[in-house]
């Protein structure tokens, strides 16, 4: 049986293919078009699952939407009725944007697949991240939470799921929050009004937050209010997105923390006005984290169970899962590498096969490597046409020690190997890899390559049996590294060998490779220990600003060439960039 | 001899006064600036998604060195934008009036599509672009007399526009000796046939906008009488998830 998975039009769009119950082809619209956080219809994505898979289209047994498109347009009306008559503005675009192709989303597949259209499922916007966050997942039963900015209605919901020894699968979502209460937009508000774009600028407000004190908590408190239920609820007068105005923030949340910064000025935490959005950062991630602690820490009463399985736009929060792991009491956290809508499509996809068609749970591959194959004679002929030392090298060994080499003496390594990872985060198959140790790293970094806010940390890599030595990761903690889901504190003792990678609050977000998920990249870590010492790579994701990260050789050695990025290597093909070139 | 000296057509001469009042706000040379960032930045991404997908090796050289440019300008525009924005007094962050829609050819590769050309058509739309926004920026350079920095930023950017107006010429009659003259008229006529979506896009919007508005005076009050009262009757916090829906259903 093969269903295919579709999240679309809202941010970051994909497909996914699953063939008789596993995982086998995902990849989001972006990385194909080239056009970052893609939202349109995604036929790039899925032509490649198809063309992967060999199937046509008429040998799909389900297509799966991520959501239903009539439950969402009820609510974009009901909040413009209920908003009346201050929604008279945005009311004509979001109809238009609605009517003009969000509603017909049954005719587009079936049109653009040309499926019949009883073959077009809907699953509900949290049904696909729950069922992302869990059916993946190592755990046989577990409390779920999965928080965004919103679904159809629901913006936050918790339930439970479990794989039974019958095969069957259940996912029961018990309660949610419901829009405009939402932490995600609460968030994306505050990111708007810090001067980072929303969708893509949340992890600019988590690294400024480190930079500052939560002095504005108090008011947040204020904005966020828990209620008796044990849920929360927004104070809207603080807020103007649901009545769809054209900036999120009301008048009094100016009042109460001073003027947005806008996006063109420069932000510097040690200037006054930097340090009072780094406070007000702080606060807000805070408040957010109080409130999924709290949140956790009932639903792990209520279900006894150890285990949780994350899901959502909110689930990227590193600091937030960092403190849920260590205080809610659940002993493991399972957060997919794509928790945002585009993991939605594999979500929906396994949704639908293990609940509507009720077919037998299978254990899914537990990594995020399911986009396309790197090709390196693509890389060897590129830089043969332009005159680029390239050497293809006999064995792996000798690439890793030559890599690690490369490394050691302050090189910048474009790393491009096997199957590109599904989610915003690059884990090993697509990165640009650096040496941990000098803080001067960071800064040739963000200065000569990815071109970003000095302020934003990068990630250390960490083979999984040496993560403990370095990063003081609470139980549960590797496994949250297997994604880098997590934040953790690097130990002080190794903070200045690792500069590069070690936050201003001494903390890191760590990936834990495991030899089984990713062999490759665990023993190039393995080499770079023989030679520096230090296990330790500074990994970050292949991509210049404003660009998806890279799929194939051709993105890779464009990145390259226009970039400060020393080395370019593609499985076992090594290109070097010429002195001054 | 395009490519030595970009130069302003008659139009944009002839609306030369309009020109220097657009750009005479520091406020709004700023956001004009941020803007073209933008779109430069834009443009260089179109390129580099050119080079990657080009069989030609030169060319895939000639569109690298481009897409830097592109990103080169970018930064200049954004770090002047910037020096000016610094300097307002209190800058007050709302949206001004930058009369964009004077300056088409500023949207560069915007609704360009890559993947849809193929090296001939893409050059000839590369040639027509750069030499739009190159005539236009002399005039920009020209009106700027007073703000000298802001000037010397267009001077700076104009010397690499005439080398994109060569280069993309050039190759284009490497490539395609016999088409290339064709190319350039249809790139000609695609440009004005784009021009007349936008300006139909605009004006259809602004029909369904009118549309849309009146049903929503005259025909939503009552309902959103209703949903206001709906709303009153909910409680905050958690409600009971809903049942799930069949799989089938859209609601």
């Amino acid at each position: 049986m093969h269903i295919l998975g579709i999240s679309a039009h809202y941010h970051d769009s994909a497909a996914a293919l699953v063939s008789d119950g596993l995982p086998a082809f995902a990849v989001q619209e972006e990385r194909l078009s080239r056009r970052k956080g893609d939202a349109s219809f995604p036929l790039l994505a899925i032509e490649w699952c198809l063309e992967s898979a060999g199937l046509a289209p008429e040998d799909l047994d389900a297509v799966v939407f991520y959501e239903k498109p009539m439950l969402k347009f009820e609510r974009i009306l009901t909040m413009g009725l209920r908003s009346f008559p201050r929604s008279w503005r945005s009311f004509p675009q979001a109809m238009k944007n609605a009517l003009g192709e969000k509603l017909w989303v049954k005719g587009i597949i079936a049109g653009q697949l040309g499926v019949k259209g009883d073959k077009v499922l809907f699953t509900e916007h949290h049904q696909s991240h729950a069922a992302a966050a869990f059916i993946p997942s190592p755990a046989r039963r577990a409390a779920i939470l999965t928080a965004d900015g919103v679904g159809e209605w629901a913006t936050l919901t918790l339930g439970k799921g479990e794989k039974r020894d019958d095969g069957t699968t259940s996912i029961e979502l018990l309660r949610e929050i419901r829009f405009p209460h939402s932490l995600g937009m609460l968030y994306s508000t505050f990111t708007a009004y810090l001067g980072f774009p929303v969708n893509e600028g949340e992890y600019k407000v988590m690294g400024l937050a480190s930079y500052g004190e939560p002095r504005f908590a108090a008011e947040l408190r204020r904005i966020l209010k828990p209620t008796q239920d044990g849920g929360f609820a927004l104070d809207l007068d603080w807020f103007e997105f649901h009545a769809g105005a054209r900036r999120a923030w009301s008048d009094k949340l100016v009042s109460a923390f001073g003027p947005p910064r806008s996006p063109h000025q420069p932000l510097d935490p040690g200037t006054p006005e930097g340090a009072r959005y780094a406070d007000i950062a702080a606060s807000v991630q805070l408040v957010l984290e109080d409130t999924l602690v709290s949140l956790t820490q009932a639903l792990q009463r209520e279900t006894g169970l150890p285990d949780l399985c994350l899901g959502g736009g909110v689930a990227l929060n590193g600091c937030a899962n960092a403190r849920i792991l260590k205080e809610s009491g659940f002993g493991n956290l399972y957060v997919p590498s794509a928790p945002g809508d585009s993991g939605c499509a594999l979500g929906a996809a396994l949704y639908a096969d293990r609940i509507h068609f009720k077919r037998p749970s299978v254990e899914c591959p537990d990594h995020p490597y399911w986009g396309p194959e790197i090709d390196p004679k693509e890389l060897a002929r590129l830089a043969g046409e332009d005159g680029l030392p390239c050497e293809e090298l006999l064995d792996d060994a000798a690439l890793f020690a030559a890599v690690a080499a490369a490394i050691a003496e302050g090189r910048t390594v474009g790393w491009l190997d096997g199957r590109a990872e599904l989610g915003p985060r690059a884990l090993g198959n697509r990165s640009i890899l650096a040496a941990p140790g000098p803080a001067g790293m960071r800064d040739k970094l963000n200065r000569s390559i990815k071109y970003r806010e000095e302020f934003r940390p990068f990630a250390p890599a960490v083979p999984l049996e040496d993560a403990a030595r370095f990063f003081a990761l609470p139980p549960g903690g590797e496994r949250m590294g297997r994604f880098m889901s997590g934040v953790f504190a690097v130990r002080p003792e190794h903070r200045e060998r690792l500069a590069a990678v070690t936050h201003v609050d001494g903390t890191a977000r760590v990936q834990t490779v495991e030899r089984a998920m990713a062999p490759r990249f665990w023993s190039l870590l393995q080499a770079v220990g023989a030679r520096t010492g230090l296990p330790v790579l500074l990994n970050t994701s292949f991509n210049l600003a404003g660009e998806p990260i890279v799929t194939s050789a051709a993105e890779g050695y464009s990145t390259f060439r226009r970039s400060g990025i020393d080395w370019l290597v593609a499985g076992r093909t090594v290109v070097r960039k010429l002195a001054g070139s | 001899m395009d490519a030595a000296a970009p130069r302003p057509s008659r139009l944009d001469l002839l609306l030369r006064p309009l020109h220097r009042w657009v750009w005479s706000d520091p406020e709004r040379r700023a956001r004009k600036l941020f803007r073209f960032a933008d779109t430069e930045e834009d443009g260089g991404r179109d390129l580099a998604r050119a080079a990657e997908r080009t069989g030609d090796p030169l060319l895939r050289r000639l569109f690298l060195r481009h897409a830097e440019d592109e990103q080169r300008h970018g930064q200049l525009f954004r770090r002047r934008g910037r020096e000016l924005f610094a300097a307002l007094p209190g800058g007050s962050g709302a949206p001004s009036f930058e009369a964009n829609w004077l300056s088409p050819g500023e949207r560069g590769l915007d609704d360009l599509r890559v993947e849809d050309e193929h090296d001939g058509s893409l050059l000839a739309f590369l040639h027509l672009s750069e030499k739009a926004a190159a005539g236009r920026f002399a005039l920009y350079r020209d009106v700027l007399g007073k703000d000298r920095v802001t000037s010397e930023v267009f001077t700076a950017v104009l010397a690499d526009e005439a080398f994109h107006m060569s280069y993309t010429k050039k190759q284009l009659f490497r490539l395609e000796p016999r088409r290339a003259g064709q190319r350039l008229w249809m790139g000609r006529a695609s440009r004005l046939f784009k021009a007349y979506l936008r300006l139909a896009l605009a004006l259809a919007s602004v029909l369904g906008t009118v549309v849309l508005l009146l049903q929503y005076f005259l025909l939503l009050p009552l309902f959103a009488l209703l949903a206001k009262r709906s709303a009153r009757a909910e409680s905050p916090g958690f409600a009971k998830a809903r049942l799930p829906a069949s799989l089938h259903s859209q609601y």
